[in-house]
């Protein structure tokens, strides 16, 4: 099945490409003059509003009949295996690089924003707990899944979109596969899985990171920094909060691309909005859900 | 494992497909490419940002292209860092809040700390993450879509440097519109914040309002790392543009690898700009 996609993949709708995208730069472009489009012109502020708020309305609708469908093959397994094995390499092992600079840096950069507090009151035990509380509650698991994000969603959109734009799905259809048990739910559990276990790697990296940087920049041993970090100050359920957190996020990526990328219209050109619609819809409401765990745990 | 057992027995694959691809060599060969491809792309980075720059300043102008772009990065992006900016001003509050009630229950220094961390590192590196994602997307995606099209092409058949041409206006509005959306963006954290620490722990708003923490050197870093981001968004991402190859699967990569790239190139900025923010402005 795989190799079939693989094969067909490269089959590109280079003739709708052409005609779409030369009309909508030339015309948007090159027509000159006028910055504002017309399209931006041609409704009005309560027309506007009306159709932001109905599809808004569509795509909560939309997530919830997709989360629904996939916890029915989730729940009694009635999903593909080996799928989610494939997917899991893909989305987690080649992400591991990614996500360890991202982590490594981050934890630098928490002890920079750290030392100023810590240098004025010259607590320097307490810098291990300052960085480790706001990379394990929140920076941690919200960097790490901006990136997923972008790293994952993105490209599980663009599969599944060309998949739908070349009747891939359709095609499962017929031979009586199904495509939410063979196609989505692996994905989807692949990316909870994998924000999941990057999260625990990133925590883990940002503070070695933390640690061997404060060093350096402030002159803290790494003792003192596990120190402030065991003291007492920090609980088990600091950790716990950034991974539940982590859970929702990644079912948040793998709803928006799985829904994006299948219900792609419009040729190869749509499914670079829907690549787009992804990458900003998983964004935003990983902040959404961020604030509204934040709040709720507290 | 198991549960793929019904339906893999129902349907065998025609071909036992390897589970790790065949590229895959070992750790050595791994890291081997992975060093010479970054090297690469830093090269093929540096090429495009010194001519973007060259261009920036001996090129043609054309007529419109820089309003167009600020107006398509900034105007287009402020709703949606409003959104987000709020939301994130809330949540920072609201967890400073919790967490100095841990150590010290006196939160009348809360609104002083936070302004100074909004505008030395979070206004701008939040800001700009999330401008990455949007305004790096959509500038690949264009990008992107021409080069597939052999638009680019035929740009260089009439003459046009597509540096020149396309890079070059993004490049400059990036710089504009990044800075202009990242204050408004920290303003609207900021009032998020007072609000929060207002109405969750009865910090008065006359209170939470306190500049003093702000020195010259927080906005210096803060600006900087504004420019910084502005700069980079765009060229990292019409770099991944230009450098699309194959059909429309390329163009959905090259979006992946501009929002990635860019993203990492504003948390490696962070560090190196707020490094040198430590080093230039010790806090007194």
């Amino acid at each position: 099945m795989g190799a079939v996609v693989e094969e067909s993949r490269a089959v590109v709708l280079a003739p709708e490409t052409t005609s779409a995208a030369a009309a909508w730069y030339g015309g948007r472009r090159m027509s000159g003059g006028s910055v504002l489009g017309d399209e931006v012109k041609e409704k009005g502020v309560v027309e506007r509003t009306g159709a932001s708020f109905l599809g808004i309305s569509e795509l909560v609708g939309g997530f919830s009949v997709m989360l629904a469908r996939i916890l029915a093959r989730v729940v009694p397994p009635r999903f593909d295996g080996r799928q989610l094995v494939v997917n899991l390499h893909k989305m987690g092992v080649k992400s591991v690089p990614i996500v360890a600079v991202t982590a490594l840096f981050t934890g630098a950069i928490m002890v920079i924003q750290a030392a100023p507090l810590v240098q004025r009151y010259q607590a320097f035990g307490l810098i291990g707990w300052g960085a480790g509380f706001g990379t394990l509650r929140e920076i941690g698991p919200l960097l790490t899944a901006l990136m997923i994000s972008g790293r994952v969603g993105a490209n599980n959109a663009a599969e599944l979109g060309t998949m739908t734009v070349t009747e891939q799905i359709d095609a499962l259809r017929a031979l009586a596969i199904d495509p939410i048990g063979y196609l989505v739910a692996p994905r989807f559990l692949a990316v909870v899985i994998t924000l999941f276990c990057s999260t625990l790697v990133a925590d883990f990296l940002a503070l070695l990171g933390a640690a061997y940087s404060a060093g350096p920049l402030l002159g803290v041993e790494p003792r003192v920094f596990y120190n402030g970090l065991t003291s007492g100050l920090l609980h088990f359920g600091d950790v716990a909060h950034g991974l539940v957190k982590s859970v929702f996020f990644g079912a948040m990526i793998g709803l928006s691309s799985c829904y994006f990328g299948l219900n792609v219209s419009g040729g190869a050109p749509g499914v670079g909005r829907a690549v787009n619609a992804t990458v900003v819809v998983s964004a935003a409401s990983i902040f959404v859900l961020d604030y509204f765990i934040s709040f709720l745990s507290a | 494992m198991s549960a793929g057992t019904s339906q893999s027995q129902e349907h065998p694959e025609p071909a036992e497909e390897p589970l790790v691809h065949p590229d895959d060599r070992g750790v050595f060969y791994q890291l081997g490419a992975a060093f010479f491809d970054g090297l690469r792309m830093a090269r093929e980075l540096y090429s495009v940002f010194v001519r973007t720059i060259y261009f920036s300043v001996y090129g043609r102008r054309e007529k419109g292209a820089f309003a167009q772009q600020v107006y398509e990065q900034g105007n287009n992006s402020v709703f949606f860092l409003t959104v987000f900016m709020g939301f994130f001003g809330m949540i920072l509050v609201f967890q400073a809040g919790e967490q100095s009630k841990r150590i010290i229950p006196d939160l009348s220094l809360l609104g002083a700390q936070y302004l100074q961390l909004l505008v030395r590192d979070f206004a701008a590196s939040i800001g700009a993450l999330m401008l990455a994602t949007r305004v790096g997307a959509g500038i690949a995606a264009e990008i992107g879509s021409m080069v597939v099209t052999e638009q680019v092409d035929a740009l260089r058949m009439c003459a046009a440097d597509p540096i020149e041409y396309l890079v070059v206006p993004r490049f400059k509005a990036g710089i504009v519109a990044t800075t202009a959306v990242i204050i408004w963006s920290c303003l609207i954290a900021w009032l998020a914040g007072l609000l929060t620490a207002w109405s969750f722990f009865g910090v008065l708003p006359r209170t939470f309002a306190n500049t003093s923490m702000v020195s010259a050197g927080d906005l210096v870093v803060g600006l900087t790392k504004c420019v910084a981001y502005g700069a980079a968004i765009p060229i990292v991402s019409s770099h991944s543009g230009l450098s699309t190859f194959g059909g429309s699967e390329g163009v959905g990569w090259a979006t992946t690898r501009a929002v990635v790239n860019s993203s990492l190139a504003v948390i490696i900025l962070n560090f190196f700009i707020s490094a040198a923010g430590l080093a230039l402005f010790p806090s007194s």
